[in-house]
């Protein structure tokens, strides 16, 4: 089931990553888990692979409260999902059935059809489990946000990842959230003039503009000014730009990052849209690190785009998060001081 | 050498893919330009693309081609690529009914958001599926016909008719650059001493006018 691509072995850092004993130091003897004791060592140096899809379980790494009891969450859990999928199953036979569909399934919020022979089509095109289809049926039945290219994305790491169905499932619903919701990223909610993403476009520009201004002019002399070359990079999470192990190092750095407490202090902003919003903005920013040293050969918009669809696969996202922890204190230090 | 041949080119055409989501417009694109198909690609999120220098009719051209993701949703981010297109190539799928007769709904699109005088050309992709067809060949040539599109059905997987294409709609997009270019260059000529002369007499009419103004 721990299907996942090795991983090279000087990969985990002792001391940074969180290893196995840290794991277990974290739950007291009655079972309860303090996960605040873990989020350190995960956005330093990421979760040691033995212990991974433990850590992922949505009803630790992604609930916001920080003490979460051990076994009761995660039985409820796998009720849920079974009961949530039986009754998709009566809406919807093909939930379930491993049959692929064909027809339209359900109405967009737009108010067009959505196809979901897209959806099937682009499964059947990778080497992608059958329970991705359930779920991202279910994620659209549950959702009125339909299939969006991109969603299978995300939900593949969490099928190679956990052994339960249901926590997989939980997980990739939590994470779907985060992408769908306005008061998240809102990455995925489209209408016929716009797509989510633009408005993390958009603070990409604002957060360019404070920490280097000199790129943010670049970028708009070129007619880059939208920052639309991103697009792929924020709507999937740097799925594609990074190797598998680098996507799930990121992601974990972002969960943990975001689950801190002290980080809310840190942007004096009490709506949690704005944390997620600027957070993401901070994560991308190692992009912008990255392509600094390009810009000079990029005269052109179409470099640029160039230049990003050529790092696809080759990031290292551990010096890239490094950077872009840094360049997230320079933007607090520099947003603060106008 | 690499920036050397990178600028051995006369002309730098912008070409889009467009058309519904899993016609073949990457495996068309990575075909023409890498000589490579992939029978799992991933779909496209948002844009992509890359070039060719080709030969046309003697000059070094490059072709530059974007390739945009099809699915509906990423619609609005994608037309903003269209800016500064010369041509678009529009992909169905010849097994696919349904994204042939997308194909108007696609042609809307160009002509709200692409430049006015794009070059516009058709592909019925996926012919080796001949078994699997919905979209006959005529029902392709008389769509194009009647929107006064170029045509031709392809195989990004055998290879069929993809240098073809490209080499159709560069052409043709030629041939209107050139014709454009030589045209502006014929006005300019024809235009420049005349309007020199005008500007001055403008100038001295005026200046005349003033001081015969003041003098009185």
């Amino acid at each position: 089931m721990w299907g996942a691509p090795a991983e090279p072995a000087d990969y985990y850092e002792p001391g940074k990553t969180l290893s196995v004993r840290k794991w277990q130091a974290a739950f007291a003897p009655d079972g309860q888990l303090d996960i605040s004791k873990t989020l350190g060592r995960i956005h330093r140096g990421g979760i040691h692979p033995t212990i991974r899809g433990e850590v992922w379980v949505p009803s630790r790494l992604f609930r916001s409260s920080e003490y979460v009891r051990r076994k009761g969450a995660a039985t409820a859990g796998t009720k849920h999902y079974e009961k949530w999928k039986s009754v998709c199953h009566e809406i919807f036979p093909v939930v379930g059935s491993g049959q692929f569909i064909t027809a339209p399934v359900i109405t967009e919020d737009a108010g067009t059809t959505t196809n979901s022979t897209d959806m099937v089509k682009e499964l059947s095109n990778g080497p992608l489990d059958q329970r991705i289809i359930n779920w991202l049926l279910l994620h659209q039945i549950d959702r009125d946000v339909g299939y969006c290219q991109g969603m299978s994305d995300l939900a593949s790491p969490m099928i190679i990842l956990l052994e339960n169905e249901a926590d997989a499932f939980w997980c990739f619903e939590r994470m779907m959230r985060r992408l769908v919701y306005p008061t998240y990223r809102g990455n995925f909610r489209c209408t016929e003039s716009s797509v989510g993403v633009e408005s993390q476009l958009s603070h990409l520009a604002m957060v360019t503009q404070v920490i280097d201004p000199k790129l943010h002019q670049h970028l708009e002399k070129l007619g880059g000014g939208d920052y639309l070359f991103a697009v792929r990079m924020l709507m999937v999470l740097f799925r594609r730009e990074f190797s598998f192990c680098d996507s799930l190092y990121l992601w974990e750095m972002m969960w943990a990052l975001e689950y801190d407490p002290d980080l809310f202090y840190l942007y004096e902003e009490p709506s949690s849209s704005m944390n997620e919003s600027k957070m993401r903005s901070r994560s991308m920013r190692h992009y912008g690190k990255k392509e600094h040293p390009a810009t000079p050969r990029s005269s052109r918009l179409d470099d640029v785009v160039k230049i990003l669809n050529d790092i696809t696969g080759s990031l290292d996202a551990k010096k890239a998060c490094n950077e872009a922890i840094k360049l997230h204190k320079k933007y607090l230090k520099k947003a603060k001081m106008t | 050498m690499a920036h050397r041949v990178d600028h051995e080119y006369e002309y730098l055409f912008k070409i889009v893919l467009i058309g519904d989501s899993g016609v073949g417009k990457s495996n068309i694109l990575s075909r023409y330009t890498r000589n490579e198909f992939c029978l799992e690609s991933k779909s496209t999120i948002g844009v992509e693309f890359a070039t060719r220098t080709l030969q046309v009719e003697g000059k070094a051209v490059k072709a530059q081609i974007w390739d945009t993701a099809g699915q509906e949703r990423y619609r609005a981010i994608t037309s903003a690529y269209y800016r500064g297109a010369v041509g678009a190539i529009l992909v169905y799928d010849i097994t696919k009914r349904q994204t042939f007769d997308n194909v108007q709904r696609w042609l809307r699109e160009l002509r709200n958001h692409a430049d006015s005088n794009i070059v516009l050309m058709m592909a019925g992709n996926k012919s080796d599926l001949n078994h699997l067809r919905a979209v006959s060949e005529q029902d392709g040539q008389a769509l194009a016909e009647k929107e006064g599109l170029s045509f031709l059905e392809t195989s990004a997987l055998d290879a069929t008719n993809i240098q073809k294409a490209f080499q159709t709609i560069l052409t043709e997009v030629y041939h209107i650059v050139s014709k454009k270019a030589l045209a502006a260059q014929e006005a300019k000529a024809n235009a420049s001493i005349p309007g020199q002369g005008t500007t001055i007499n403008v100038a001295e009419t005026s200046g005349n006018t003033k001081k015969g103004c003041c003098s009185t």
